[in-house]
């Protein structure tokens, strides 16, 4: 699957659009002005035009089909040390530059009581043309094909059991083009293709009520239902609400634990992967006196790579136009990388690892996570499990969330219990938690096999994300037991 | 500024509607939205960062054969753009199966008046204006305790309108305004780290206190320090306002909507007239509170928003519907249509979730408890069963509590349990109400909660 070829632009110009054209003129009009007229140190523009189809299916009824359209331009800069942002939902010149004088005008507000300015490493330029190519794109699939890939998947969890009560269906693809342009010389048109599906289901059984959820998410192209077919994913999701019917609760306490691929994404990714990212390191995460120092056990790798072909968080250049590229966070235990920006790369005197990410152009970019895993070993997942004599497999999530002070909670769909070395039976509801960087520590094993799952991180914006690794074993974590 | 104007946006709306029945609808809506907002955000101790956001588009949802298609756009300058909206969900509508529950669009009915939803002086204020706020909070808190390092926070004042047009006849503009300054802290020492400590106010009118805002937050910060772990019991908890809207909002809030209820996925299901909270329990879903939130003369569908009686001390009354939902019941909507801005179809959501609340102030309630946990915020609400309501969070902040009084922070603290029985186990409710997102609500008192500790 190859999903974002870049070409320089005069190679292929039957993919200009003619408001591309003119478009650049504008764009770099702006950007001058912002530079000659308002005495902004940078300035950047990223003009957006987006295509969205989205459906909820209640069950086997289509609630509503519904497509949209987004035309939207965000203005950054930089003026004596502060930013100033703009957001405005046009790309006429006229507008744009009333809008640049706001965000000039708001700079210069925020830098009255500035104590620190704000400094920027030190960016390449790249002039580049980004193209999305899909097998399968979605804006040439019928709304009624869509339908019914949606109606297919309803049709298996509600015919899977009678027990099965209703299931949700939310479906999602956005595909558009990105054009940025700063005042240093760079310029880059970017495709934007998403492809997301979230999928839930309710159970029950006398006075116990279940819910099981998946979701799918890929930058390739709609060629991801091929794979994740509507039988394949309904059934899953179906089968998992209904084998919680019959699940235990947990005990609370301290227990040995096995982590399935998916749950050691979500714990990578919120409890030590939002400690990493450095404007959190800045504001005082557990991370921040940690730089080089041995965190973890030493059979723990951990990465953040946006150069995942077709994985939900890749993408070729971030929002301030720098490259993604495969960053390496935790290396054998010790901190050596940290998640960054071009002003958090200035101030730790790092490079910027192109985790600049906005969600559209209502907002500014920030430092999000991209593809995040931990790498895998050699274990084998009966070796992960055999000398447990009572302990947990946790196998799929349902949220997670972490706190700068390194505690982090991890809530569980799926869950069983491991009884003398072997898997047992179902638990429901439990969730873990811990300290962060004890829990590190305490990973003993290290699993050979790997899978990144797909998910939407929430940091004020919403980033779609890829997060996983092996299956690990952990030598003790906080079981949430149920009252 | 790029504001539409009532009798433009009116107009707008109409010209949509009639276009859409014209091309084939058998029935059409149109929602407006607009949104302007004005902020300054502070990080890492220092105002660096101020914006000025103006968001504006339209969703046009078309009936064609009981089926519904919906397409929205934000290029509103273009009557070619807005044509080519409404064909879209035309053909949206075409391409859907025909609903047999789908009983129409709501009918006219007059709107209500809604009191201090809207204030003047919050849209006068200019950057400099905001940037000031938040210094006198930043400064607050820093003047608090050296120890207290503000992460970060802000101060936005945002204009909001929107209108609604059906083929019906329904037609209605309504606007309002918002501002809110927030500042989230931690403190340090020796090593230690606090949780993120979090204060905000948010008002429609301009009566934000954001000296004490600083203050709050500050302290908060310094008192979670010297945070201890704790044994593990059943005991009592008080939950705070921030907590409990993360508890209920994944789970209590769902049960109550008709949506969730005609689909199995309530445990409220078949529960009306039955006792599902405590007696100190009283719950009205208020969409025309007095400076609410979420207050406005008309729902997401131009339904009047109504107040709506859900828990009578402990017995369950009722339930939040929209237009669909109530129709399908053969009753009439509450109201509760919610749309976020122009992107999406309406959805059951709660306007004013309002818990009447006690006289016991929050001293009061405290003073009375002998072992305790009183809890700020939680980790993880959002990963609780939303169908069945069990849950397992982590609090944090969270202080210990004993005889009467805060004895110190705790640390690593786990709440399990159900939120149907947290509601049946409420023994008392403070004096202290604030709005936070959809909840309006004082501190409660829970008794016999399970909290996991050492």
């Amino acid at each position: 699957m190859i999903i974002l070829i870049s070409l320089p632009a005069e190679i292929n110009p039957s993919n200009f659009v003619p408001w591309g054209i003119n478009l650049k003129d504008i764009l770099a009009k702006v950007v001058d002005t912002a530079t000659q007229k308002f005495g902004a140190e940078y300035a950047e523009i990223r003009a957006q035009k987006l295509f969205k189809t989205m459906l909820t299916l209640k069950e086997e009824r289509v609630e509503a089909a519904k497509e949209g359209i987004e035309n939207g331009a965000a203005l950054r800069v930089l003026v004596d040390g502060a930013w100033g942002f703009a957001s405005v939902g046009t790309f006429n010149l006229e507008t744009l530059t009333s809008a640049l004088s706001d965000a000039c005008k708001m700079a210069k507000a925020a830098n009255s009581k500035l104590k620190t300015p704000i400094k920027l490493a030190k960016g390449k330029a790249f002039e580049d043309k980004v193209l999305a190519k899909p097998r399968k794109n979605p804006s040439q699939i019928s709304i009624e094909d869509k339908i019914a890939t949606t109606s297919a998947m309803a049709k298996t969890i509600l015919s899977y059991d009678r027990r099965v009560k209703s299931c949700t269906i939310d479906y999602l693809d956005l595909v558009g083009t990105n054009h940025f342009m700063n005042n240093e010389g760079t310029y880059i048109e970017q495709d934007k293709l998403y492809v997301w599906s979230r999928i839930t289901a309710t159970a029950k059984e006398a006075e116990i009520l279940t819910f099981s959820r998946e979701e799918i998410g890929s930058t390739a192209g709609y060629e991801v239902f091929d794979i994740e077919t509507p039988e394949i994913v309904g059934a899953k999701v179906a089968e998992r609400a209904i084998d919680q019917l019959k699940a235990k609760t947990p005990k609370g306490g301290k227990f040995k634990a096995v982590l399935g691929p998916n749950v050691v994404g979500v714990f990578v990714h919120e409890a030590f992967g939002h400690l990493a990212e450095a404007d959190l390191t800045l504001s005082g995460s557990v991370l921040m006196d940690k730089f080089g120092k041995k965190i973890a056990s030493d059979i723990v790798t951990l990465y953040d790579d946006g150069t995942v072909e077709g994985a939900f968080g890749s993408f070729k250049y971030d929002d301030e136009g720098v490259p993604a590229q495969k960053t390496l966070l935790v290396k054998d235990g010790v901190v050596v990388g940290l998640m960054h920006n071009r002003e958090t790369a200035s101030k730790f005197n790092a490079q910027p690892t192109g985790n600049a990410r906005a969600e559209d152009f209502r907002v500014e970019p920030i430092i999000r996570m991209r593809n995040t895993f931990m790498e895998p070993k050699d274990y084998s997942f009966e070796e992960l499990v055999e000398d447990i004599k009572f302990g947990y497999y946790f196998k799929s999530f349902r949220g997670g969330q972490a706190n700068l002070d390194g505690t982090f909670q991890v809530g569980i769909q799926e869950a069983y219990e491991i009884v003398k070395g072997e898997v047992g039976e179902p638990v429901r509801n439990a969730s873990i938690s811990g300290n962060t960087l004890e829990t590190l520590r305490k990973v003993d094993a290290v699993g050979k096999d790997f899978e990144l799952s797909p998910g939407r991180c929430g940091k004020g914006q919403t980033a779609f994300v890829c997060d996983g690794g092996p299956h690990i074993r952990v030598k003790e974590v906080i079981v949430g037991g149920s009252a | 500024m790029v504001v539409l104007k009532e009798e433009e946006t009116l107009s707008l709306a109409e010209a949509a509607v009639n276009f859409a029945v014209k091309k084939g609808a058998d029935e059409a809506e149109v929602f407006i939205y607009q949104g302007l907002t004005t902020a300054v955000a502070i990080e890492r101790g220092q105002i660096a960062k101020s914006s000025r956001i103006i968001d504006q588009g339209l969703g046009v949802r078309a009936i064609v054969n009981s089926a519904a298609g919906f397409a929205y756009t934000n290029v509103l300058g273009d009557k070619g753009a807005i044509e080519e909206t409404a064909l879209k969900a035309l053909k949206s509508a075409k391409a859907s199966k025909p609903d047999n529950e789908w009983k129409g669009l709501p009918p006219k009915k007059p709107f209500q008046h809604v009191k201090n939803t809207f204030d003047k002086s919050v849209l006068k204020l200019s950057a400099d204006d905001l940037v000031k706020i938040a210094s006198t909070m930043l400064e607050a808190a820093e003047k608090t305790d050296k120890r207290v390092f503000p992460i970060e926070g802000g101060v936005g004042a945002s204009y909001l309108s929107r209108a609604v047009a059906n083929s019906n006849g329904v037609l209605g503009f309504d606007s309002g305004t918002v501002i809110e300054c927030s500042l989230a802290t931690i403190a340090r020492e020796k090593g230690e780290v606090t949780p993120v400590c979090f204060e905000f106010n948010v008002e429609r009118s301009y009566k934000v206190d954001p000296e004490w805002v600083g203050k709050e937050a500050a302290r908060l910060a310094v008192s979670a320090l010297k945070a201890k772990r704790i044994e593990t019991k059943n005991m009592k908890v008080v939950l705070a306002h921030f907590a409990l809207q993360q508890l209920l909002y994944y789970t209590l809030m769902n049960a109550v909507k008709a949506d969730y209820v005609q689909r199995n996925q309530s445990a409220f299901q078949g529960k009306i007239g039955e006792k599902v909270a405590s007696e100190t329990v009283t719950i009205y879903d208020d969409g025309l509170l007095d400076g609410g939130l979420h207050t406005w003369k008309f729902d997401g569908e131009g339904v009047p928003q109504q107040k709506t009686l859900i828990i009578d001390k402990g017995v369950l009354r009722g339930f939040i519907y929209d237009n669909y939902t109530a129709r399908k019941e053969g009753k009439e909507s509450t109201g509760n249509a919610s749309r976020a801005g122009y992107l999406s179809t309406p959805n059951v959501e709660p306007t004013n979730f309002h818990f009447i609340p006690g006289k016991k102030s929050p001293e009061e309630l405290i003073g009375e408890i002998d072992e305790g946990l009183l809890v700020y915020s939680l980790q993880g609400a959002h990963s609780s069963n939303p169908a069945s309501g069990e849950f397992s969070v982590v609090a944090s902040p969270s202080w210990k509590i004993e005889n009467g009084e805060i004895a110190h922070a705790a640390r690593g603290v786990m709440l399990a349990g159900n939120v149907f029985q947290v509601i049946k186990n409420v023994s008392a409710l403070a004096n202290n109400e604030r709005k936070i997102g959809p909840l309006v609500a004082p501190w409660i008192l829970v008794e016999n909660v399970k909290v996991i500790g050492k």
